[in-house]
């Protein structure tokens, strides 16, 4: 395909270079056609990012419908604000800082992070335990809890939702998506440090909780 | 024995075995210490459960309905005439 920056290599596109096919072009030349307008430039970017920025909400609040609405927020942010788009920073950097926003926004207003299906981690007994934990088999499962349940339901994503949302963000950003420590720390607007001691301390409760089962 | 072949793998360290991307003169900490190849087994074991996870799909027809709600810019007539 023509590069979208194929006018006379000034980095200026105009019109006759529309490519026929954005598939091979990167996410910086995709999202300038975007900012010309090209309807479907805005497509290649729902479809490159919508599995990954769903999986990272979906982790997040652990609850699909939810994460949808989410990730709809997102792109509709991202593509209607496309024009403020910067190609010298990463778009993946740009999407994920806007889905996860929108998902600690959510946690914080619903504390949601305080509900897993194992009970609230601030339970102190069996009993609050119990009465805390999303009782996902006893309660006649809708179609959506069942998937909920069978995709979410391995020991590792219920450690890793066992997790502060802030460690759980930065777990599924370094170890899901690869990022690097410095890229998530200007997703999350932390510094490096920060996320460096939040990365430790996530892998050490990922593993206690991981080691706590098999015992 | 130098110094740096007794001391103990930092955390960022482990993360770097654990990826393959070790120095080798850390490398050879690593043979003559136990609790560090211990830690470091640990650590490749949980990325590679971390890297296995799958990625998941939204309901199908997302992208018409994203596309529903986004607005499109009209290119320019400078754009339109290049």
């Amino acid at each position: 395909m023509r590069a979208a920056t194929s006018n006379a290599g000034d980095g200026v596109i105009g019109a006759k270079d529309r490519p026929s096919n954005l598939t091979g072009a990167s996410d910086p030349e995709v999202a300038q056609w975007a900012q010309h307008g090209h309807e479907p430039a805005f497509r290649e970017l729902v479809r490159r990012y919508e599995r990954p920025v769903f999986s990272l909400l979906y982790r997040m609040v652990r609850d699909r419908a939810l994460a949808e609405d989410l990730a709809q927020e997102t792109f509709i942010k991202v593509l209607n604000g496309i024009k403020s788009y910067n190609p010298q920073f990463k778009f993946s950097s740009w999407i994920f800082k806007i889905a996860n926003n929108a998902a600690i926004d959510h946690l914080r207003k619903r504390d949601l992070d305080t509900l897993s299906l194992d009970g609230s981690p601030h339970a102190t007994t069996p009993e609050e335990m119990s009465a805390t934990a999303l009782q996902l088999g006893d309660r006649g499962e809708s179609p959506l809890q069942e998937v909920e349940a069978r995709e979410l339901g391995s020991a590792i994503e219920r450690a890793i939702a066992k997790l502060r949302p802030e460690y759980r963000a930065c777990i599924l950003l370094r170890h899901v998506e690869g990022h690097s420590y410095e890229e998530i720390a200007r997703i999350l607007d932390l510094p490096l440090g920060t996320v460096k001691t939040y990365i430790h301390r996530g892998r050490n409760e990922l593993r206690v909780y991981l080691e706590d089962r098999k015992a | 024995m130098t110094e740096p072949l007794l001391q103990h793998l930092t955390p960022d360290e482990l993360e770097l075995w654990a990826q393959g991307l070790l120095p080798a003169a850390r490398d050879i900490h690593l043979a003559q210490c136990a609790e560090c190849r211990a830690l470091g087994e640990r650590e490749r074991k949980l990325f590679r459960e971390l890297a296995r996870l799958p990625r998941f799909a939204p309901e199908f027809g997302f992208v018409e309905r994203v596309m529903g709600r986004v607005r499109i810019p009209s290119p320019s007539n400078e754009f339109e005439n290049r």
